[in-house]
């Protein structure tokens, strides 16, 4: 295993150190892993953060970077999308809090440290905002340099119109109390993304 | 250059022309007084004639003068507002240019105006008079003069809301202060409103006197003892509650800390 | 809590209100708290939107925006029959309504039909406007609101003082006694984070029971029939996916042509609005869910209200359909920073709510036709809106609309005011007799009372009677 970290270090490029540095002000957290490590880093950040439980997008890259194996090796539960859970239970009223949603960006926005959510099939509109914490694998050419350009790919009319995207820019906040901003208001209190080169 | 005195329809008084006579120049201007410095300050439009005087620039005083009509436009009575202001533009007919020793009344006539006559016969006259009209310092700054030395001061600077926003302008009384040798001591969110507002000083009283009140303290904390401003409304408001409050302020207008 | 904000039908001012708009004035200037709340506020705005000026141009972006809505504006009938023909193709349900009262019969309406007992909304200033609230807890409905602030409103029986931050009046011990109250418990921590957290949890218990959720638009998009609902909290999006049914509730100004401009507001938003480059989520839905999918609502309904916004087209006021309430006009306001948003007396405060307010309302609307005049007419407001909306202008032209017995006799007043002043002569006259009257007035330099138009202005403070002031 660490030989194969080393053999395949990730590669960065500027776009992608902008997004990590747009996500860092945003208050979540980034870092670049080869599709090799993406797996294994994903667990590790979730195991840190006491994560017991994830709720995967059902998504190919899932599988791909072997996130599922790794996280049963971490010890945390894995349910993937549609999980089948009973609304309390799927809202964090019941079953464990420190549930981890795990999305598969359709693109990000390097210059303000945004993901692009897209509800399909595998992926549902809640799975970031219902759990306490939030992993999004993006792979690396994904990434665009502005909203407009992001907007314009997502809504350039080849397809038909997606019924809900969600733009993401760091954990939830709420500053609703004496103007001071205060994580953790709705969505998710954590927000790391695993730029997948 | 200095030479000839002027004989015009200029109703200065016999003292300030003793002392100042008024010069053939290359520059001629016709003065608004405003209102307010009829009112309440004469001293004002007399000093920012001597100043300009001692600038080398011909002035005149429009004796038929009367209002730029602002308090019926901003009450909201433009009727009554058109009919002040047509007399205005009457008075200010001529190629010179309109020196106005008030941000205010400046604004009114620059940016309301075109406004308040158009589609009206006098649409043309009013963008003209707009195109001529402007404030005491900007022209001062506009057209480089130097009035020889001031006020030595320190005197703190109120930004007035029509000045800074209406003419976009905070540069202006700051240079001529600079020029002058005057000392500014500028104090903490001077660009913030006084709540003077014309017809608002009188309908919301208590609102009006709380900002001037928080204006006379940052005034007062400047450390310069002395507020001035390119608006007499806003000077007679501040230190107005500054003395029913018993804040010590003193206040004039630029063109008095400029003339000596 | 079925009397929380309580007013009735028609206007969009509130009607519990108390006392005339300078009384108001004058209560909350006393309030010592409530002006250390609005000034942490209002400071902390300036502070981020210093930023997005230095750092990402928020000055240059004004123009492209002010373009942008000025043609929405003109362009709208066609914008949006485009955008309804959009969200029924995409299987949502398009009503147009007149006014609130035809849009909340709508949605209590389908609320009844569908057996809906709980309704979880997320922050609408459209919906304070209409009323919905009443009319829904009328119908016999729950109705949560679901952002901090506005929870925070509901639980204290309040109006919101500020488009963007309704609660910013209170402070955090004021909200965590408000929160033992609801919990019925005094276990309630003290601190900020805790606050939060607990919310979270009351709330999301809310969004479990809830049948339908109702959110406002900050934007419509018509080459897509897409609502874009910007917020930083995730209700919105718990609003949009969690209940059966999703009913957005739009002004039917607030619609742009396609994403290019979308992209251009959407940045300019959230800096205007709370100095940031970026809120944390916009949520941009586009109909119901689709068949494959496993969440998110069944059915779809915009509302789009007009509500007296239609007729301001083609008039002075269009420019006012412009906004995107963003409030940055209430935080640059002196006025509203000093008495706060209640004492509007209306959902919409500071600059824009005094010009729109009476323009919904009417002209001699008791409740607001005073708005226009609570002003200085300083212009902060006007630059500070990020869509270069001329509110100082608008709020001039709002003062010659209204009608009040005050007006009425301001208006005698200046009938003979403007008659003296338009002839020297008569004006010489009067400014001698005025002069004569300080001097007589005049006690050691100053007059502390004058007759007449004087009297308000000595009421507070002093007159010089001569120039330069004495000490």
């Amino acid at each position: 295993m660490a030989a194969a970290q080393v053999s395949a270090a990730p590669v960065s490029t500027p776009l992608v150190e902008e997004l990590l540095a747009s996500l860092s002000r945003r208050k979540a957290s980034g870092q670049v892993a080869a599709a090799g490590q993406a797996g294994w880093a994903a667990a590790r950040w979730m195991a840190d953060a006491g994560v017991t439980r994830a709720v995967l997008a059902d998504d190919p890259l899932v599988q791909e970077i072997g996130l599922p194996d790794a996280l049963r090796r971490a010890g945390i539960e894995v349910l993937t999308w549609p999980t089948g859970q009973a609304k309390r239970e799927a809202l964090g009223l019941e079953g464990p809090p420190d549930v981890c949603g795990v999305t598969v960006p359709a693109l990000a926005v390097a210059e303000r440290g945004t993901v692009v959510l897209e509800a399909s099939a595998g992926h549902g509109r809640g799975i970031d905002v219902t759990s306490r914490h939030h992993v999004a694998l993006l792979p690396a050419d994904r990434i665009v340099q502005t909203l407009a350009q992001a907007l314009a790919r997502t809504f350039d009319g080849s397809r038909p119109v997606p019924s809900a995207v969600s733009l993401v820019s760091g954990p939830s906040r709420s500053s609703d109390i004496e103007k001071i901003s205060t994580l953790g208001a709705h969505g998710a209190l954590t927000e790391h993304v695993v730029v997948i080169t | 250059m200095r030479a000839t005195r002027q004989k015009g329809q200029d109703d200065s008084e016999g003292d300030t022309r003793a002392r100042y006579p008024t010069y053939t120049a290359r520059m001629r201007v016709l003065l608004m007084r405003t209102c307010l410095s009829d009112a309440v300050a004469p001293s004002v439009w007399k000093a920012t004639r001597r100043v300009l005087q001692r600038c080398g620039v011909e002035v005149t005083v429009p004796r038929s003068q009367t209002c730029c009509s602002q308090p019926a436009w901003t009450a909201g009575h433009p009727d009554q507002a058109r009919a002040v202001a047509r007399h205005t533009l009457k008075v200010f007919a001529g190629p010179e240019e309109v020196v106005v020793p008030s941000g205010s009344c400046a604004g009114m006539v620059v940016h309301a105006y075109p406004e308040m006559f158009k589609g009206e016969p006098e649409e043309e006259a009013a963008l003209d008079l707009a195109r001529r009209t402007i404030e005491f310092t900007q022209f001062l700054s506009k057209h480089g003069l130097d009035p020889g030395p001031g006020s030595s001061g320190p005197v703190t600077i109120h930004d007035s809301c029509h000045m800074l926003r209406v003419l976009d302008e905070s540069a202006s009384p700051r240079e001529a202060l600079e020029v002058a040798g005057c000392a500014v001591e500028e104090m903490e969110h001077t660009d913030r409103c006084c709540g003077f507002g014309g017809v608002f000083s009188i309908t919301f009283p208590e609102l009006s006197a709380r900002l001037g009140e928080e204006k006379a303290r940052a005034a007062v904390q400047s450390g310069a003892g002395e507020v001035t401003s390119c608006d007499l409304g806003c000077l007679m408001h501040i230190v107005g509650v500054a003395h029913r409050q018993g804040i010590p302020l003193r206040a004039r207008h630029i063109a008095e800390v400029l003339d000596r | 809590m079925s009397t929380w904000r309580r007013r009735d039908a028609g206007g969009v001012a509130y009607s519990d209100v108390e006392g005339t708009l300078r009384e108001r004035t004058i209560v909350a200037l006393s309030d010592r708290t409530l002006r250390g709340n609005l000034d942490t506020a209002a400071t902390s705005w300036g502070e981020g939107r210093d930023a997005m000026r230095r750092d990402h141009g928020l000055d240059e972006m004004r123009e492209r925006a002010r373009e942008i809505r000025r043609q929405n504006i003109r362009d709208l009938p066609a914008l949006l029959s485009e955008m309804q023909a959009k969200v029924r193709e995409a299987g949502g349900t398009v009503v147009r309504a007149a006014d609130g009262a035809e849009a909340c019969r709508y949605i209590t309406g389908l609320a009844r039909a569908r057996g809906v007992r709980v309704v979880a909304k997320s922050k609408s200033m459209a919906t304070e406007e209409i009323k919905l609230n009443e009319a829904l807890e009328d119908a016999g409905l729950e109705v949560v609101e679901t952002d901090l602030g506005e929870w925070i409103l509901q639980l204290a029986e309040e109006h919101p003082s500020h488009i963007i931050a309704p609660a910013v009046h209170l402070n955090r011990s004021q909200v965590a006694d408000l929160f033992r109250e609801e919990a019925g418990t005094d276990d309630v921590p003290d601190d900020r984070e805790g606050l939060v957290a607990h919310a979270r949890v009351r709330l999301r218990e809310k969004f479990a029971q809830a049948g339908m959720g109702v959110s406002g638009v900050n934007l419509g998009v018509a080459s897509t029939g897409t609502v874009c609902i910007v917020e930083n909290e995730g209700n919105a999006r718990l609003v949009t996916s969690q209940p059966r049914i999703h009913v957005a509730v739009m002004g039917m100004e607030r619609v742009v042509a396609d994403w290019d401009q979308a992209a251009h507001i959407l940045q300019v938003l959230p800096m205007a609005a709370i100095g940031q480059d970026a809120a944390n989520y916009v949520n941009l839905i586009t109909g119901p869910r689709r068949e494959d999918e496993a969440d998110g609502p069944e059915e779809f309904h915009l509302v789009i209200v007009d509500g007296g916004r239609g007729a301001l087209r083609g008039t002075e006021f269009e420019e006012a359909l412009s906004c995107i309430r963003c409030g940055a006009c209430l935080y640059s306001c002196p006025m509203w920073r000093s008495v706060g948003g209640q004492a509007y007396g209306s959902p919409y405060s500071g600059p824009i709510g005094a010009v729109i307010t009476p323009l919904l309302e009417g002209p001699a609307s008791p409740a607001s036709r005073d708005l226009p005049f609570m002003s200085s007419l300083c212009g902060a407001c006007g630059e500070a809106c990020p869509v270069g909306i001329p509110l100082q202008d608008l709020l001039v032209r709002a003062r010659a609309r209204a009608s009040s017995p005050a007006t009425r006799t301001s208006g005698l007043a200046f009938r003979a005011w403007s008659r003296l002043w338009r002839h020297p002569s008569t004006y010489r006259t009067w400014m001698a007799g005025w002069r004569l009257m300080l001097r007589a007035r005049g006690k050691a330099g100053w007059a502390s009372h004058l007759p007449g138009p004087g009297a308000g202005w000595t009421q507070v403070r002093d007159m010089p009677t001569r120039w330069p002031p004495r000490r």
